[in-house]
């Protein structure tokens, strides 16, 4: 009896430890944690996705990064206006009163897309032992893509706060956080540079279908990126030399001005685009809530019309150039139209389910204007002044050689002087709000040393109040002031860290 | 022995309880702060070393518990460096031998009683007085390289911010000093404005210079002054050669005189640096019911610059250099020429309602087609010059063009501002900027196209700056038979060239306009809720001169017959 007890004791023991096996694993039942992750191609894959995605909207309920591109290309600048919904802080950016706790400064999603390139750069090859059927040449494609997209974030950073800290490695977990300094602008661009050309040779011309050769980053697209990198860096051989890469491809064209609107920026993707983060219905941007007439947070700067693309009172029939009214933005009531029009009449705006426009990081028309500007930087400005008139001929419904968009003033084609600044208007009139302006004026202004700093100023002519005008001219004479602030988060969280000189 | 176990027991009883008892007694650890922020002197407490004189001043002043007691303050902190200099230069070895009153001057002058950050910094005064009375001036100065905030042009901003319990710090590098001249005295030192500072005399403003007001609401005046370089290349070099132009009655303190009026309108009331002066389109002078205009064109503040008649005079600058000059009791600025206001016969205004700045921009629209203007919300302002009460965004003003239609077709180029108006769905008052008028008596003609049918606004108030014509329009009425002169004393006129009905102008009454400048027209219908009013011109023609003539041709052009 007592031998019976016993064991009926021992099996329920058994019994209740064999089912106790679940109850007490402590690996989460409803996810995947890192060491089972990383086995697979697929799982690199999904990672590689996850960088994207990363881009299109936050992870961490942040704004989404085409909303910073945005800002922090645009705001400063003279294209845009705040609208009624636009905040206090982006007032501030406007009038260049900006102070450490401006939170559009927060750069926290860069940094998290970083993390994502960094974790794939990190974790990716070791997938090659595990899974065989994973090749050298996906894992090359993974780890091209995440060079290159971190390249591209430091690049905005790098442009955006001059020095910014350099992590390079990837923080899987809270051991992994260390506080790091600021690194030089040198050595973050010099980072980029060595991150671009080895991803290069990494990636490959086409991913097989349209969608994924201009939503992914392709060889073309990295020299894309290495032209616009050297053009910061002022090394223009260099920079052509990448722009001829794409050009000479034949892959890209310009778009026909009667399609422009439709293809390039309604449809997305069109023959023009080499790298854009994609939306779809699915994935909003963040648009709609900036742009449409309703929720204006910001419009077109007034000046557009007269100034920028001009309005031909001489011919009978005006010679209208497309990438201004209905095409960048809506003149009867300076609505961002690129972004949230619906078509070339002005009648229509997306509605919000339909607000998937890509945001275009890099297209043809820019490769062609960065290498007019780089020839024209080694003296070559006839050559560049041709390669410009192609961009203008284009602007212009019913091609004709001998049409061009409004010429607001003619091209000076013999000197270098004037091509500097007629491509620099011819960018304004190319990529209105397509977040490069800001970029592209403190560019001009910053080389040999400041000469232009001009640029700058009569650029805050146009876009500041008179009553602080003066204020803000002075500001923009101390070269620091061109360069955001830390976030204070930043600043109190990493003691290393120390302020940008203008804002200490 | 059970007793002396007894003992030991006792004994170690107490010392256990008395050891516990004292354990007990340690004190402990309560937060009796809600937070542990310091305030404005706890902060200068905390960084002692550069601010320690900034300190002694406080505490001389008997200010200190003062700043360190809950509020809402922005304090102007000066370093050491800075007091120093100042203290060298008032000739004081320390701050117990500096003179007590003006401690007490000098550190109300360094606090502002709200918290002004940088972002309310623009290149006029801060929003807010000193405790001392006077205004602070920003702007931003670069020196070597570096740019940084100025204050008073006096000291710069090294640290800016800086939040504490009881508000805002900013850290300068020099002591700030209020003015202790007035206007008129500050002119005076000067030797390059002595022309002018002796017409202030004999017409009697030097003293209304000199004095400062006890009460805030007096004191400040604002001086647009002329050098005597100014008054020259007019031809004017001496006192008595600008009495000879300009004095009529010989005695210039007289107040008609007109010596005394140039200079009374060189003198606004109020205190307004150049950064206020081009926050309003016009500002009053001391000369009765004389206006200076004021525009921002590439970066100059000009003055009177304006369009009359269609042509553009040129105005006057003021030089940014030698402008801005803070006194006791105001502010003065330099003109780069000299000036006066002048003398305007009142002229017709034939105002085109229909040709506003933001439509003719449009080129795709501006006599081409027609095109509705939105108001998204209450702040929107689609038009600069026209607003109107918001109801919803689908309620829109509508500019109205079409060269065959019966709406326009005869109307002055062919375009009508088509007003929807009314409660309780529509607005119920729509108002527009006139362009310049000169001062003087006018007749008030509006000039639209009838429109009958159910709900059209048949009675419309008339206001201008505010006031209610004599005679409301009523939208639907046709202009009765009659010749011009028998219609013309009934109050009404043809002013189109056809002699269609439909186009008609209704004289609402008689105005004096006070001012040489943009005035409101402003229309509230009082009954009707219809969405079609058609506007075309109003016009404001002297009351002695023709009221009839000129008419308008369909193409924009005046006929005289």
């Amino acid at each position: 009896m007592k031998k019976i007890f016993i064991g009926a004791l021992l099996i329920g023991l058994v019994a209740g430890l064999g089912s106790c096996n679940k109850w007490l694993e402590l690996k989460p039942q409803d996810g995947i944690v890192g060491n089972e992750f990383w086995n697979t191609k697929e799982q690199v894959q999904a990672a590689v996705t996850g960088i994207y995605s990363s881009m299109q909207a936050s992870t961490s309920g942040d704004r989404a990064l085409p909303e910073y591109f945005f800002l922090w290309g645009e705001a400063r600048a003279d294209m845009v206006a705040p609208g009624f919904r636009a905040d206090q802080d982006e007032q501030d950016m406007v009038n260049l009163n900006m102070v450490a706790t401006n939170k559009y400064v927060n750069w926290r999603s860069f940094y998290q897309t970083i993390n994502y390139c960094n974790t794939v750069l990190q974790l990716a090859p070791g997938v090659l032992q595990k899974d065989p059927t994973f090749s050298q040449v996906q894992l090359d494609q993974a780890v091209g893509q995440a060079l290159s997209i971190r390249a591209l974030m430091y690049f905005y950073l790098v442009r955006s706060f001059g020095e910014v800290p350099l992590k390079l490695d990837a923080t899987l977990s809270d051991q992994n956080i260390v506080s790091i300094p600021k690194s030089s602008r040198d050595t973050v661009l010099n980072q980029i540079v060595s991150d671009l050309t080895s991803a290069e040779t990494k990636l490959p011309l086409s991913y097989g279908n349209i969608t994924t050769d201009k939503g992914r980053v392709t060889r073309f697209a990295v020299n894309a990126m290495l032209a616009d990198v050297y053009l910061w860096m002022d090394k223009y051989t260099e920079a052509v030399a990448q722009c001829d890469k794409v050009i000479n491809s034949g892959q890209f064209g310009l778009v026909n001005a009667a399609v422009y609107f439709n293809n390039v920026f309604f449809n997305g993707n069109s023959s023009e685009g080499i790298f854009e983060l994609q939306y779809d219905v699915q994935r909003l941007n963040p648009f709609f809530n900036m742009h449409t007439p309703q929720n204006r947070r910001w419009g077109a700067a007034q000046h557009l019309t007269d100034e920028v693309y001009g309005v031909d009172a001489t011919n009978a029939t005006p010679i209208f150039d497309v990438r201004g009214d209905l095409t960048s933005y809506r003149g009867t009531d300076f609505t961002i139209w690129k972004y949230v029009g619906a078509d070339i009449n002005g009648d229509n705006v997306r509605s919000p389910d339909q607000s998937f426009a890509n945001w275009i990081f890099y297209r043809y028309a820019d490769i062609l204007l960065m290498k007019a500007e780089a020839i024209n930087q080694l003296d070559q400005p006839l050559e560049a002044s041709r390669i410009v008139k192609t961009v203008r001929n284009r602007a212009v419904i019913g091609l004709n050689t001998q049409q061009n968009a409004v010429d607001l003033k003619t091209m000076d084609s013999t000197s270098k002087g004037g091509m500097t600044l007629f491509i620099l208007e011819e960018r304004q009139r190319e990529f209105a709000f397509e977040g490069k302006r800001w970029y592209d004026v403190l560019r001009h202004a910053k080389r040999n040393n400041y000469q232009q700093l001009n640029l700058l100023l009569n650029m805050a002519a146009v876009s500041i109040s008179g009553e602080r005008r003066q204020a803000a001219f002075n500001k923009l004479r101390d070269k620091n002031s061109h360069y955001f602030p830390i976030y204070f988060y930043e600043i109190q969280t990493n003691k290393l860290l120390e302020q940008n000189p203008f804002y200490k | 022995m059970m007793n002396k176990i007894t003992t030991w027991i006792c004994l170690f009883a107490i010392v256990v309880v008395a050891g516990i008892y004292l354990a007990g007694c340690k004190k402990q650890d309560i937060t009796f702060n809600t937070t542990n922020d310091v305030n404005i002197v706890g902060y200068l407490d905390k960084n002692i070393d550069s601010f320690s004189l900034f300190r002694q001043i406080l505490d001389r002043t008997e200010t200190s518990s003062f700043l360190n007691a809950y509020g809402a303050y922005t304090c102007f902190a000066p370093t050491n460096s800075g007091v120093t200099t100042w203290l060298a230069s008032v000739g004081a070895p320390s701050v117990e031998a500096a003179d007590l009153n003006t401690l007490k001057e000098l550190v109300k002058f360094h606090l502002l009683v709200d918290t002004v950050g940088t972002g309310s910094f623009t290149d006029g005064k801060l929003p807010v007085a000193t405790m001392q009375g006077q205004f602070l001036i920003t702007g931003v100065s670069v020196v070597g390289s570096q740019a940084s905030y100025s204050v008073n042009r006096q000291a710069l901003v090294k640290q800016s911010n800086i939040r504490v319990g009881n508000g805002l710090i900013h850290v300068i590098d020099n002591v700030l000093m209020p003015a202790k001249v007035t206007i008129a005295k500050q002119l005076e030192a000067n030797p390059d404005y002595s022309i002018f500072v002796q017409a202030l005399r004999e017409t009697g403003y030097y003293d209304m210079l000199n004095t400062v007001d006890q009460d805030t609401a007096k004191r400040w005046k604002t001086v647009i002054a002329e050098t005597n370089k100014a008054l020259r290349d007019s031809g004017i070099t001496s006192y008595a050669a600008l009495k000879a132009r300009y004095s009529n009655t010989g005695n210039p303190a007289n107040a008609l005189d007109s010596l005394n009026l140039y200079v009374a309108y060189h003198i606004l009331d109020g205190i307004k640096f150049l950064g206020d002066i081009i926050t309003a389109p016009s500002h009053l002078t001391l000369q009765p019911q004389e206006v200076i205009s004021v525009q921002l064109i590439n970066q100059e503040v000009v003055v009177n610059e304006d369009v009359f008649d269609e042509k553009v005079e040129p105005g006057i600058l003021l030089i940014r250099n030698t402008s801005d000059n803070s006194a006791t009791n105001g502010v003065w600025h330099t003109a780069n020429a000299h000036f006066a206001a002048k003398f305007r016969k009142p002229t017709a205004l034939y105002w085109d309602v229909a040709a506003f700045d933001e439509i003719r921009k449009l080129t795709a629209y501006y006599r081409k087609q027609s095109y509705p203007f939105t108001k998204q919300n209450e702040a929107d302002r689609p038009i600069k010059d026209i607003d109107w009460e918001y109801k919803d965004a689908s309620r829109t003003q509508t500019y109205e063009f079409s060269s065959s239609g019966s709406v326009t077709n005869f109307a002055n180029n062919q375009d009508v501002f088509t007003i929807a108006m009314g409660p309780p769905n529509r607005s119920a008052w729509v108002e527009f900027k006139t362009p310049v008028i000169i001062k003087g008596r006018y007749k008030v003609w509006v000039c639209y196209r009838v429109r009958t049918g159910s709900g059209t606004v048949s009675s419309c108030d008339v206001k201008i700056n505010g006031e209610t014509m004599q005679r409301p329009v009523n939208f639907t009425e046709f202009r009765p038979a009659g010749s011009d002169a028998e219609l013309e004393s009934l109050g009404w006129k043809r002013y189109i060239e056809n002699t269609s009905g439909n186009f008609t102008s209704r004289m609402v009454g008689i105005v004096d306009i006070k001012t040489t400048e943009r005035h409101t027209f402003r229309l509230e219908p009082k009954s009707g809720s219809g969405a079609v009013t058609h506007i075309d011109m109003v016009h404001f023609i002297p009351i002695d001169e023709n009221q009839i003539l000129p008419r308008f041709r369909p193409d924009g052009t005046k006929i005289f017959m």
